[in-house]
């Protein structure tokens, strides 16, 4: 990969072909199943789904009642937000000053009695670790749990060599006795049940091993172990830090065989990525206090153990600092902040697909989002080509990331290099070519309008009922199957592009006389609105105009380009975020609008967030420019009509319902609005507040409905188990209306509604403000 | 914050941890509540090697053998390894975390904490600290090269523990099953009539 400085001279186009070129590690991992039958296998494990699902909402409450505990008790400083900007910081600072960190540790730490050695590749460390072995006639070797370790296959290394290398992690050990991988960064065997565990441990010790009683099983291995531990010639650790100033090693467990490890042993080798540096021991006490919250949603590890070199005579510490695709990362201006990562694997915990799929299936040897990221420069770009696919974009990691890595657009970053690379699926290649092409695409949307009646009677959706005939057929079988959870949404006869009258007449809305204060507006539908649900758009326009203002329906508007994007073709989205600023600009020079507004959080996030970051890596300067003026004007419905509508009070007095007939009202925030957009209380408000509706919250109403674009149809399984979660939780609060502010998730809601035939009525939250107009 | 309220939080956070934390007011209560405590019920305590001499802690020893306990030095791992008891001291006490320093460049004073099956730490009251940002001042000190320089330094935080089977909390792992940190207001021996 190229440094940005290389970068310099070189055309968009030529960028967007260099940045495909990953970084290329050996990989060298032996006996890992292809990405397909990991996916496979993760999808058919009942118990790890269990797990996961069980996990993740006891991990949220607890991690979040943690954090906000103690901002009320510390205040503002101790709060998540400030302790992440300030780890963050302190990540950037060893990132940037790298070299003259190593130094300081080095000699800090070799003062101390330590030995440091830099291992360029897997293949240097593994055989600078082997080598002592063989030196010192070391055959015992015992580990507490490293990543890095995982991520060089050291055991199989020294293995191979006639080197026994017991995991004394309880999780580690037993993924070791089935000849397994950990599936978590941090809780190993988070996919096992006890039943399984007892069999592995009945099998390892030739004992018969409780199937139930966990107690006893832990027991185990404090009496298998103790053996190990005494006679072992060599411990190996990770670690979580490195402190620069004084040459330290931190580390933090739980089970305390973190501390024998590194202290029974003659020899203790420490096992650790360039990334582990921090610059101070203050830097280290703002990481424990993000650890452990983040990773399991405990206040802090059992122990944390500060090693500073050989701790008696006769005993020796060495150092081994793995670079292994770290410095392809650091020279990489996107990828460098990806450096950042302590590994507390939030980003998995919060993940809806890694909780379907597990991390076998969702990473490679490091997994959640960050692996998706890191995988490329670890074990190369193929590795993490399927991988990456599951991501559904939903921004949830980012929101809990403990150093605030981009992870979702990092994620994008590899998807576009794998699209590159490996070239996306004909059927792809072509929906994005026509997409690219207003004219072509207005045609083609016209002539499915008037072709589906065979596949939807006329109804507005296309539904498994009337395709199920189809089903054995190549190609269209497909396309039959995807309708049997989620009817598909029928192409409006008339788009809302059709139906905007003398509103698409730009100079028109200059020209006509203009009352004091009034605003005007330019509609920015989006084209699942203008091709799919007009009686969306129609009820924005009527909120808006019956508020007094104007409103001017651009007909050149077309796709902003998120499809292609959220697809890694960055070539066909920039030509649409091209046509998309241009189009906008133009449509505020016509008409004088005041503000751009779109009803699709999904194209406010495209407009606002990525086309930033799309031409800043093309470095296009004035396009970037153009599109930071542009959007200074832009905003989401849901904010518009709190912030200009009520408040300047603008929107004329709703309709009260009718005591005792009004409709319950239930919630789903879309993940653009609420991760990306920060939306939380807005659209609470406006049906609590301004509609004076009864709202019941529904369990997880931030978790991800499964759309996930393109995902969807790549991955339908995993589509299908989170829509149905979602609209169960929907469901149980016993509301009739489902309401969000995005149109694709209401496509995939509303499909879903359709084809299970629950009783929910599945609104844009527009709709449901319009049915109150007076 | 008063030294109780102090107190208060360190055993609030430190009992959330599976620990447990008590107050004495000098050394001769410090050594009732170990010789009471059931770990203690075969009367057998290890202790670091040359504790006696440890200040201001040595002094309860003479205190432990009145209460008719058997204390014995740590020397090697096994002979250590799953003793019910054993006791250390801490250079600091944490209340943000109810998390206690131990810092030993001897490998037989931390097999102690490691290898016993019930740890007691004794901490002065003076060095129970609201917040880990202490703990950074001090590890800074701690690791300064010289002589004093300390290479091993752990934040203990509650028992050994593991939730990797199922997330099932199972306390005891292959370190102590009970951490017990006894907080001392005066490490003095106090009243020493009173202890006989």
């Amino acid at each position: 990969m190229m440094s940005h400085q290389e970068h310099a001279h070189q055309t968009p186009a030529q960028l967007l072909a260099a940045q495909t070129s990953a970084a290329e590690a050996v990989p060298l991992i032996h006996n890992m199943p292809p990405f397909r039958e990991r996916l496979q296998r993760g999808l058919g494990d009942e118990n790890m789904h269990r797990a996961l699902e069980r996990f993740a909402p006891s991990w949220r409450q607890s991690r979040q009642t943690l954090f906000a505990a103690a901002e009320a008790e510390y205040g503002p400083d101790y709060s998540f937000a400030h302790l992440r900007q300030r780890l963050r910081a302190a990540k950037d600072e060893a990132i940037a000053r790298q070299e003259e960190l190593v130094a300081q540790f080095k000699e800090r730490a070799e003062a101390a009695g330590a030995v440091v050695y830099e291992a360029r590749t897997a293949e240097d460390a593994n055989r600078y670790i082997y080598e002592l072995c063989r030196r010192k006639g070391i055959t015992l070797v015992v580990k507490s749990k490293t990543m890095v370790s995982e991520e060089i296959e050291l055991n199989h290394y020294l293995e191979e060599r006639g080197i026994k290398a017991v995991e004394t992690d309880l999780g580690e050990w037993v993924a070791q006795l089935d000849h397994e991988r950990p599936s978590h960064m941090v809780m190993p065997i988070i996919h096992k049940t006890r039943q399984q565990v007892g069999e592995v441990l009945s099998r390892a010790t030739g004992r018969e091993i409780s199937r139930e009683d966990v107690a006893e099983q832990v027991a185990v291995i404090r009496r298998e172990h103790r053996q190990a531990f005494l006679t072992a010639g060599m411990g190996i650790s990770g670690a979580n830090a490195l402190i620069a100033e004084s040459g330290t090693v931190m580390l933090n467990t739980n089970e305390g065989n973190g501390r024998m490890v590194t202290s029974l042993p003659p020899v203790h080798v420490v096992l650790a990525g360039y990334d582990k540096l921090l610059p101070t021991f203050a830097d280290a006490i703002t990481q424990i206090r993000l650890l452990a919250r983040s990773a399991t949603g405990q206040p802090m590890t059992s122990y944390t153990t500060f090693i500073t070199g050989p701790d008696r005579p006769g005993k020796e510490v060495h150092i081994v600092l793995l670079d292994n695709g770290r410095s392809a990362m650091r020279a990489d201006p996107r990828f460098k902040e990806a450096l950042r990562c302590i590994r507390c694997a939030a980003c998995a915990n919060i993940c809806p697909p890694y909780q379907q799929v597990g991390g076998h299936a969702f990473g490679y040897i490091y997994s959640g989002a960050i692996g998706l990221v890191v995988t490329p420069f670890h074990h190369g770009l193929e590795a993490a080509a399927g991988p990456q696919s599951l991501c559904v974009s939903c921004n949830a990691c980012e929101t809990v990331c403990p150093v605030e890595i981009p992870l979702p657009s990092l994620i994008l970053d590899v998807r576009s290099r794998v699209a590159t690379r490996e070239g996306l699926p004909w059927l792809k290649r072509l929906i994005f070519a026509a997409f690219a092409r207003p004219r072509l695409f207005d045609l083609l949307a016209r002539l499915a309008a008037l072709g589906q009646w065979p596949a939807t009677l006329g109804t507005p959706y296309v539904r498994y009922r009337y395709l199920r005939f189809l089903e054995r057929l190549p190609g269209l079988g497909a396309l039959a199957r995807l309708t049997r959870w989620r009817s598909l949404p029928a192409f409006a006869l008339r788009p809302l592009r059709d139906r905007v009258g003398v509103r698409a007449d730009l100079a028109a809305a200059r020209q006509r006389p203009h009352r004091a204060g009034e605003l005007t507006v330019c509609y920015f539908a989006g084209c699942m609105t203008d091709r799919l649900y007009p009686e969306m758009g129609e009820a924005v326009i009527q909120i808006l105009e019956r508020s007094g203002l104007r409103v001017v329906f651009p007909r050149a508007q077309h796709c902003c380009g998120l499809p292609a994007l959220n697809s890694g073709d960055r070539a066909h989205g920039l030509t649409m975020a091209k046509q998309t600023v241009r189009m906008l600009e133009h449509a505020l020079d016509e008409s004088g609008a005041d503000y751009i507004v779109s009803a699709s959080t999904s194209c406010v996030v495209t407009l606002v967030q990525d086309y930033l970051r799309l031409f800043e890596d093309l470095q296009m300067q004035s396009w970037l420019n153009r599109t930071r003026a542009l959007a200074e004007r832009i905003m989401d419905f849901t904010t518009f009509l709190l912030r200009v509508l009520v408040a300047e009070q603008r929107l004329p007095a709703l309709r009260r319902p009718a005591p005792g007939s009004a409709p319950v009202v239930t919630y789903h925030d879309s993940c653009q609005s609420c991760n990306c957009l920060g939306l939380r209380a807005e659209a609470r408000q406006v049906i609590s507040e301004v509609l004076g509706l009864e709202l019941r919250e529904m369990t997880d109403s931030d978790v991800c409905c499964g759309f996930g674009g393109s995902t969807s149809i790549e991955h339908p399984e995993i589509a299908e188990r989170l829509l149905a979660r979602k609209l169960s939780h929907a469901e149980e609060t016993g509301a009739r209306l489902l309401v969000s502010d995005n149109p694709g998730c209401l496509m995939h809601l509303r499909g879903g509604v359709d084809a299970s035939g629950k009783p929910l009525r599945v609104l844009h939250l527009a709709q449901l403000v319009a049915e109150y107009l007076p | 914050m008063n030294s109780s309220a102090l107190f208060a939080q360190f055993q609030r956070r430190l009992s959330a941890a599976g620990g447990v934390a008590q107050w004495a007011e000098d050394l001769a209560q410090a050594a009732g509540i170990i010789a009471t405590h059931p770990a203690l019920a075969e009367q057998r305590l290890i202790i670091p090697p040359a504790f006696a001499s440890c200040q201001p802690w040595g002094a309860i020893l003479p205190l432990l053998r009145r209460h008719g306990l058997h204390l014995e030095e740590a020397a090697t791992p096994e002979q250590v390894a799953d003793a019910p008891a054993g006791l250390s001291s801490a250079v600091l006490a944490i209340a943000e975390t109810g998390s206690v320093v131990l810092a030993d460049n001897s490998l037989a004073a931390r097999i102690v904490g490691m290898l016993t099956l019930t740890h007691f730490v004794l901490v002065s009251a003076e060095q129970l600290v609201p917040l880990l940002d202490e703990a950074a001042t001090l590890l800074q000190t701690l690791t300064r090269p010289g002589p004093q320089q300390q290479h091993y330094i752990s934040l203990v935080t509650g028992p050994s523990r593991t939730a990797d089977i199922e997330r099932t909390l199972t306390i005891g792992v292959q370190g102590p099953r009970a951490l017990h940190v006894i907080v001392v207001a005066t490490p003095s021996t106090g009243d020493l009539s009173s202890a006989s």
